[in-house]
């Protein structure tokens, strides 16, 4: 249970990991409920069917999250050698595709909402023998479930950044933003209250291009990483700092030269291939395994580590660095 | 990404402070898009009717039915008179689209293929369907007036209270 791939995981990693799966769980039960809840009072409202959606395509990622999870823990194989990594890259692409998809169409129904000028009827129900408007019951409950996302949206994004998942991230970040489907729709409904039947659409276009938006941003994110990209922090704005601790620790080496790395990030294990340029002593076996195993233990996330001895350092950034000295001179 | 989510909190909510300002300002909720309940009360009420008996039942002079009996009970309490079109459910739904009608009755039920381009009412009845069915019995509103559609509504419950 302890393990990713073949690694052994240090204790609060695994803390870490276990209080995500459950918090995921608990998530899903959660909005399993306010499904039922919009689905019982959401009636004609366009913004409230969208924000219904939404509320469905939100189990996506969490639920590709716990496969995910479930499979990268498998060790690596003959048939893969690389282990089962990719799998929480591949569970995020499947996110992003599907709500790149339903917002899209969200979208266009929105639109076409409009341009039709359909009228949403809102009637009355009743509730325990009382004969409400049903907009109030709309409002009601998207006021109150505006909470829910609000505190395990911060949970997960303290749990993502630890664990350094994008996935996770991606997650913690939609629900974060969740609270303005509620408030739009809240607009939508109040908007057809009051007789201004293009309000509705034009919440639910809002709610649909937020859909939208976030599977081009996930999309793009787990493409990214699945063209090995370098690696990352969570939300890929900068280079992970592994990289600069990888290449210094071999530098540091008595028998090493120069030194330089290529790291990728397989979704929750990276894999780095270092190059080493050695003393004109050469380098022995010893040494390399050495250095392998040290950078193994310099951060719980390194999982594959392959040294190639060179003469010349030829990396994609020593290229990018000559060609900007050359640039420079002229 | 972060400059984008600002605004867009931004955005939202001025919009919800926008919308509630509003809703304070003494509009009633629920409204009519074209005011239609307005309209209607203290003057006339147009109800399209297509014969379905027992429901609607235009045979005699003037029409009969349960339907007719609480579509005039429904006029009576917002002091309006009713004007009776006939016709068949398409060219009465049309009518209904256009704002030519405020109403359409004859024992149409929650099943009504028109759903989609008209307001369909709670049921406010079951009946027996001829293929031995039951269904709940539902009248129809034109889109987005949902200050009638309440108005109708809650008079419906009110009249059938204690029946079923």
């Amino acid at each position: 249970m302890s393990r990713i791939g073949g690694r052994e995981l240090p204790e609060e990693v695994e803390l870490a990991l276990r209080k995500a799966r459950i918090l995921e769980w608990a998530v899903l039960a959660y909005t399993a409920c306010t499904i039922t809840v919009v689905a019982l009072v959401m009636g004609n409202s366009q913004a409230m069917q969208t924000a219904w959606v939404e509320d469905i395509l939100s189990t996506i990622p969490q639920i590709a999250f716990l496969i995910a999870l479930f499979v990268i823990r498998r060790p690596p194989s003959a048939k893969h050698p690389y282990g089962y990594h990719r799998a929480m890259g591949v569970g995020h692409l499947v996110a992003g595709v599907a709500l790149l998809a339903v917002g899209a169409n969200l979208c266009f129904e929105a639109v076409s909402g409009l341009v039709k000028q359909e009228h949403p009827p809102i009637g009355t129900m009743q509730l325990f023998g009382v004969t409400i408007w049903q907009g109030w019951a709309m409002v009601a409950v998207m006021a109150l479930i505006v909470i829910g996302p609000l505190i395990y949206g911060r949970m997960k994004m303290k749990l993502a950044k630890q664990l350094n998942n994008k996935l996770l991230y991606a997650d913690a970040d939609m629900a974060q933003a969740d609270w303005t489907t509620n408030a739009g729709s809240i607009i939508g409904v109040l908007g057809i209250g009051m007789g201004i039947w293009w309000l509705d659409g034009a919440a639910a276009l809002f709610i649909s291009v937020g859909i939208l938006w976030d599977g081009v941003k996930n999309t793009r994110a787990s493409v990214l990483d699945l063209m090995d990209m370098r690696a990352t922090t969570y939300d890929q704005s900068e280079p992970d700092p592994v990289h600069e601790r990888v290449d210094a620790l071999l530098r540091r080496r008595r028998w090493v030269h120069d030194a330089a790395s290529r790291i990728r990030d397989q979704g929750q294990a990276l894999h780095v291939d270092a190059y080493v340029v050695p003393k004109r002593r050469g380098a022995k076996v010893a040494d390399v395994d050495r250095a392998i195993s040290d950078i193994v233990a310099l951060d719980w996330r390194v999982q594959d580590v392959s040294i190639t001895v060179v003469a010349e350092l030829d990396l994609p950034e020593q290229q990018e660095e000559e060609r900007e000295r050359r640039g420079g001179e002229r | 990404m972060r400059a984008t989510r600002r605004l867009r909190s931004a955005a939202v909510a001025l919009a919800a402070a926008a919308t509630i300002a509003l809703a304070g300002c003494g509009i009633t909720i629920p409204s009519d898009v074209d005011g239609t309940l307005d309209r209607a009360t203290d003057g006339v009420l147009e109800v399209g009717i297509t014969p379905n008996p027992p429901h609607v039942d235009t045979s005699g002079e003037q029409p009969t039915g349960t339907e007719i009996a609480l579509v005039t009970s429904f006029a009576g309490s917002i002091g309006a008179s009713v004007a009776w079109t006939e016709g068949s459910e398409q060219s009465l739904v049309q009518l209904l689209e256009i704002g030519e009608l405020d109403l359409v009755v004859g024992g149409f039920t929650e099943q009504t293929p028109w759903s989609d381009r008209v307001a369909v009412t709670r049921a406010y009845a079951e009946a027996a369907q001829p293929d031995g069915s039951t269904s709940g019995l539902v009248m129809l509103a034109p889109m987005g007036e949902n200050a009638l559609l309440s108005a109708l509504e809650r008079h419906l419950d009110a009249e059938t209270e204690g029946q079923s």
